[in-house]
């Protein structure tokens, strides 16, 4: 078994995966911001089923992600829970020449996103010492 | 890899944001140009356009200054007898650019620059993390 089999490097892989496309989207919202008929495009969310992740059996997935084994766990709704995104408007703002693009809008996603990013960046460095700790090496 | 192509895009908005600069300053430069023989024609405003093209290397869409348009609109007129280009009414036909409408949209142009310049900082700061993994 090579080392980037291992399921949280893997998932923590397809993420940075996610992350690089999502910036590749946002940075052809922001060169278009003044392109007639231009709608704004984003990554939807990878889902935990995707990325490796399988609930356990007998559970079912709330809208936060997490999966719920027991009946008295309390979940979140889809869209009014503390981490649904209020920025997320759709065609909130369409100007006459029919451009979507609210840079204001963009430049958050694009913090979110950078933001984001280094912290999987971060988690894959100390998985990867933690190995290290586990081979000797420190 | 994906961040290159970030880079390219925001690099192609950046190219197509500064040439629509260029002709909003050739608009404001030109605002006084006459014609040289009487009743002339005189300077008609330039209407900078972008043109969406899909990049086959980076495997993304890019933004490029389109054609450059003229503005059909009329000119503006002024009573200069005096002036070389007059008619025969005395009437001086002016450029039908207004500094009003090319100092916003130079606004525009510079807050579109900015947003692009951010997506590449970003992106930057992106790569650099990544190859902070190596580093440790």
């Amino acid at each position: 078994m090579s080392l980037t089999d291992l399921p949280l490097l893997g998932m923590l892989r397809t993420r940075m995966h996610w992350h690089q496309a999502r910036q590749a989207l946002l940075a052809e919202n922001v060169a278009n911001a003044d392109m007639a008929g231009f709608r704004p495009r984003d990554l939807a969310e990878p889902s935990a089923a995707s990325t490796g992740l399988a609930a356990p059996v007998g559970a079912s997935v709330g809208g936060d992600g997490l999966a719920r084994t027991d009946s008295a766990h309390i979940g979140m709704p889809a869209s009014a829970g503390p981490n649904a995104d209020p920025r997320r408007f759709k065609g909130f703002e369409v100007r006459p020449s029919g451009n979507g693009v609210n840079l204001e809008e963009e430049m958050m996603k694009a913090g979110d996103n950078q933001a984001d990013y280094q912290l999987v960046a971060s988690l894959y460095q100390k998985s990867l010492d933690a190995l290290k700790i586990a081979v000797g090496k420190r | 890899m994906d961040f290159l192509k970030s880079l390219g895009i925001a690099a192609s908005g950046l190219k197509a944001q500064s040439g629509r600069m260029r002709i909003i300053a050739e608009n404001i430069a030109n605002a006084d140009s006459t014609a040289q023989t009487p009743g002339g024609d005189p300077y008609r405003r330039k209407i900078p356009t972008f043109a969406s093209r899909f990049d086959r290397e980076l495997n993304a869409s890019v933004i490029e200054a389109g054609r450059v348009r003229r503005d059909p609109t009329p000119f503006r007129t002024k009573h200069d007898p005096g002036n070389p280009a007059a008619d025969a009414r005395g009437e001086v036909r002016m450029p039908n650019v207004n500094g009003l409408i090319e100092n916003m949209d130079m606004r525009e142009a510079q807050r579109s620059y900015e947003a692009n310049l951010n997506m590449v900082t970003a992106t930057r700061r992106m790569i650099s993390r990544t190859l902070e993994i190596l580093k440790a």
